[in-house]
């Protein structure tokens, strides 16, 4: 089900409704809440819930044993059941043809005219998120980092939770978990808030991404188009745009309804497009994947405490894992490796030629960091490297005579658009929206909230599903 | 902060904004219109499962949804067909649907439009990659996809501002921005498209009565046919021979399971028909055609009472002579003995 649509508006008003009646004892609403997110997954594809319930299964026992087991070497097999279930699932579901294809494709390099059959089969939605989320629980109990969920209730609905079961934000078992122990209830405060961030979270998916952007990065991202060097530049920030609002659009959707239940979900989006360098724009997109990627991966790697080379192969070992986990494609590992490379070559700067960050060189540096993610976007957009290659060399103005498919307006709307957005995140990158609206007046609040809602009614999506429900 | 306060006043000013964006477009002359879109198709293809014998499917492109109407073939014949016809498109991706994927043996009435049906069998031609589109769909249609469409029924119904209308008359949001337009950078050489129709729950549609009483109106949807007729004549030449061989392949497997076709050429006129005679000459493609299939078939120019209809459009009948057609076509295939499963008579 997704959040831009008729019937999850109607399942949360039965949701809230259920929530708040006196029908049920806190454990009830927590059953009932397990119940719908499975409705919630079940209704895109009754049978993957399956997957779910192994997932849940798995590690629950895992971590019950981790809990009570003492000997080492049984907890580390324990841990290793729980790895490959998850990681097999992750690997059937979403890698097999990627490397079934690198397979055939390097035998057949050597003559063998090896053939494969596709299978066709279906990315099951959010797999890579809850997998990861159920995985954090299993690799912290074995790290005796926290503690055991006190009922299976508690550690199903952690792993199914629906407003962050699809993209996220992928929270940890003490953050979420130990929420549930005890009844939850917005305040009126935090319910109106909550109703605003899912307006805000639809505003951004439906009016900014889908309707305002969606169609120019469609025209652009062609596959054999040689385009004109504004053409490929303003595709390129038109989906710098686009995801960045369809992503943050859904966390900040998530979050809300989390909160209208009284549950608090870490942010996952800090205006990353205000970022000063690329540690920091890690610290500010997606931040629930890159906190655990950075203790999960690159810290058990080795992080910067063995020495620089050490640091640096963890440091792009991450970042290219990182690109696979959003897409079994060589334009993802492409993506991360670039952004592994940026990481590297920052590190390089502090260290050779460090420079103070002032309030007149921030902005410039931002605006660098901005530029240079969006050569990243080129490589995880275009679906082949033909297309990517074609779209960086017309941004490098190697294709003056390009063709221009952009009409003027959609020049200008890009332009007028990205160009709010790299300032709204550079002047609110120390600040949240919270604390804006807590200095503005409850009407301009209010009239602000209005023209949003207004415009995502006309604006009629016709149900676009987000672009992070296919990693 | 005082959010009580704050709902209070967005929730007034949305129920403002949004009552006089819709008496707005009312005074405009915008009514609440059905989105003939995947899931009203995939409505009727589901249908299809629990069809029996003495079902009738219609199929085709624009053409048959426009001039057969489902009233009138429902009061000749005691049976109301199911229409699953798609505009701008070639019959075969559906009909291969149907033959293949379901156990259907009633009748199957395929509209031929040649410029549509001869075309292509590329997939990514857009007259496969329409209706395909909507096999496709029906194929994957989710839990959730079918309870949005039930839910935004309603809601279509009665709301003007939800009209789905195409082209210039579009007011969704992304319509209205895509309207505006700002110097000569990429021009679209797509003249404006007006819609013309209007279609029901069970898919069946009626012309726009402006339609017909509008001439600069009818005469500017005649201007996207000349458009896609110079498009088509640079474009590839027709592939007959694929096509054909495609079609008569599919038949075979539903003529084995005791499934009937029957071949309609609803009417055209004017320029289009002219330029249909020199692009796609009935003696080389629909005369061909009924030779090859062996099927009863029904060309609009063989009937002194439907030879003379005009299009208003060209391309597609009014309201009024799509009733007429639809009666005087279904009397003359019950009087052939094409239509075996009647109801009454």
């Amino acid at each position: 089900m997704l959040f831009n649509s008729l019937s999850f508006v109607v399942f949360l008003v039965i949701i809230l409704a259920l929530y708040y009646s006196k029908l049920f004892s806190w454990t009830g609403k927590k059953r009932m809440l397990l119940f719908a997110s499975y409705i919630f997954y079940g209704l895109w594809n009754p049978p993957l819930v399956i997957l779910l319930w192994i997932s849940t299964i798995v590690d629950w026992i895992t971590g019950k044993k981790l809990s009570t087991e003492g000997n080492q070497r049984k907890r580390k097999l324990w841990l290793l059941l729980s790895m490959f279930v998850n990681l097999g699932f992750l690997g059937f579901f979403k890698y097999r043809d990627f490397l079934l294809d690198n397979f055939t494709a390097v035998v057949n390099t050597y003559g063998y005219g090896y053939q494969t059959q596709p299978m066709n089969i279906i990315l099951p939605m959010g797999i890579s998120f809850y997998t990861f989320q159920t995985m954090s629980y299993t690799i912290d109990m074995y790290l005796k980092r926290t503690e055991r969920a006190k009922t299976f209730l508690d550690f199903a609905l952690y792993v199914t939770f629906f407003p962050q079961l699809v993209a996220g934000p992928i929270v940890r078992a003490q953050d979420l978990i130990s929420q549930f122990y005890e009844e939850k209830k917005a305040t009126i405060n935090q319910f109106i808030w909550g109703l605003f961030l899912l307006t805000l979270g639809l505003f951004q998916k439906v009016v900014m991404a889908d309707t305002l952007l969606s169609d120019t990065v469609d025209k652009v991202f062609v596959p054999d188009k040689i385009l004109n060097f504004w053409d490929a530049w303003m595709g390129t920030l038109a989906f710098s745009g686009q995801i960045f609002f369809d992503f943050a659009g859904y966390s900040t959707c998530a979050i809300g309804i989390a909160l209208m239940l009284g549950i608090i979900l870490p942010d996952n989006f800090k205006y990353p497009y205000g970022s000063l360098g690329f540690s920091d724009l890690w610290k500010r997109w997606h931040i629930t994947l890159s906190s655990w990627l950075r203790d999960y991966l690159y810290i058990p790697l080795g992080g910067n405490q063995h020495g620089i080379v050490r640091m640096y192969t963890a440091l792009m070992i991450t970042m290219l894992l990182g690109g696979l986990w959003h897409g079994a494609a060589w334009t993802f590992i492409v993506w991360g490796g670039l952004h592994g490379t940026y990481l590297i070559l920052e590190r390089l700067q502090r260290q050779y030629i460090p420079f103070k960050i002032t309030k007149w060189n921030g902005m410039f540096l931002a605006f660098t960091t901005f530029t240079c993610i969006n050569i990243t976007w080129v490589f995880f957009r275009a679906r082949e490297f033909k297309t990517a290659w074609n779209m960086i060399g017309s941004m490098f103005y190697l294709n003056p005579e390009g063709e221009k498919v952009l009409g003027s307006f959609d020049i200008l709307k890009v332009g007028i658009i990205i160009g709010i957005l790299f300032l709204c995140h550079w002047f609110m990158r120390n600040t949240s929206v919270e604390a804006v609206s807590k200095k503005i007046s409850p009407i301009a609040l209010a009239v602000v909230w209005a023209i949003m809602f207004f415009l995502v009614v006309i604006a009629q999506g016709s149900g676009e599903q987000f672009i992070y429900f296919q990693f | 902060m005082q959010l009580k306060q704050t709902l209070i006043i967005a929730f007034t000013l949305s129920i403002l904004s949004l009552t006089t964006w819709e008496v707005f477009w009312r005074s405009q002359g915008v009514y609440p219109t059905l989105d003939d879109n995947e899931a009203l198709w995939a409505n009727q293809r589901a249908r299809v499962e629990s069809a029996s014998s003495n079902n009738i499917l219609l199929m085709g492109s624009s053409r048959v949804l426009f001039d057969m109407q489902l009233d009138e073939w429902e009061s000749e014949t005691g049976i109301r067909p199911i229409q699953l016809a798609s505009v701008g498109s070639s019959p075969l991706p559906i009909f291969h649907d149907v033959v293949n994927n379901t156990n259907f043996n009633g009748t199957i009435v395929v509209g031929v439009t040649p410029g549509l049906f001869f075309s292509t069998t590329s997939p990514e031609a857009q007259p496969w990659q329409w209706p395909q589109s909507k096999v496709d769909y029906y194929k994957k249609r989710t839990y959730a996809q079918i309870s949005n469409h039930l839910l935004s029924l309603p809601l279509q119904k009665n709301l003007a501002f939800l009209s789905d209308d195409q082209g210039v008359d579009g007011i969704k949001l992304k319509e209205l921005v895509a309207k505006i337009n700002t110097g000569n950078r990429v021009v679209d050489p797509m003249p404006p498209f007006h819609d013309f129709g209007e279609i029901e729950l069970d898919r069946n549609l009626k012309m726009k009565q402006i339609t017909v009483t509008d001439t600069a109106y009818a005469n500017s949807v005649i201007k996207v046919w000349q458009f896609y007729m110079k498009g088509a004549a640079s474009g590839p030449p027709p592939d007959k021979a694929s096509t054909m061989a495609f079609f008569l392949n599919d038949l075979k497997i539903i003529q084995a399971r005791g499934g009937q076709v029957i071949l309609v050429r609803c009417p055209s006129s004017g320029g289009l028909r002219a330029g249909e005679n020199m692009g796609v000459p009935r003696s080389k493609f629909w005369d061909d055609l009924v030779k090859q299939s062996n099927l009863k078939a029904y060309h609009f120019e063989d009937y002194d009472q439907l030879k003379d209809l005009k299009c208003p459009e060209e391309s597609h009948l009014s309201a009024k002579d799509a009733q007429y057609f639809t009666t005087e076509i279904v009397k003359i295939m019950k009087a052939d003995g094409s239509l075996t499963n009647l109801k009454t008579n």
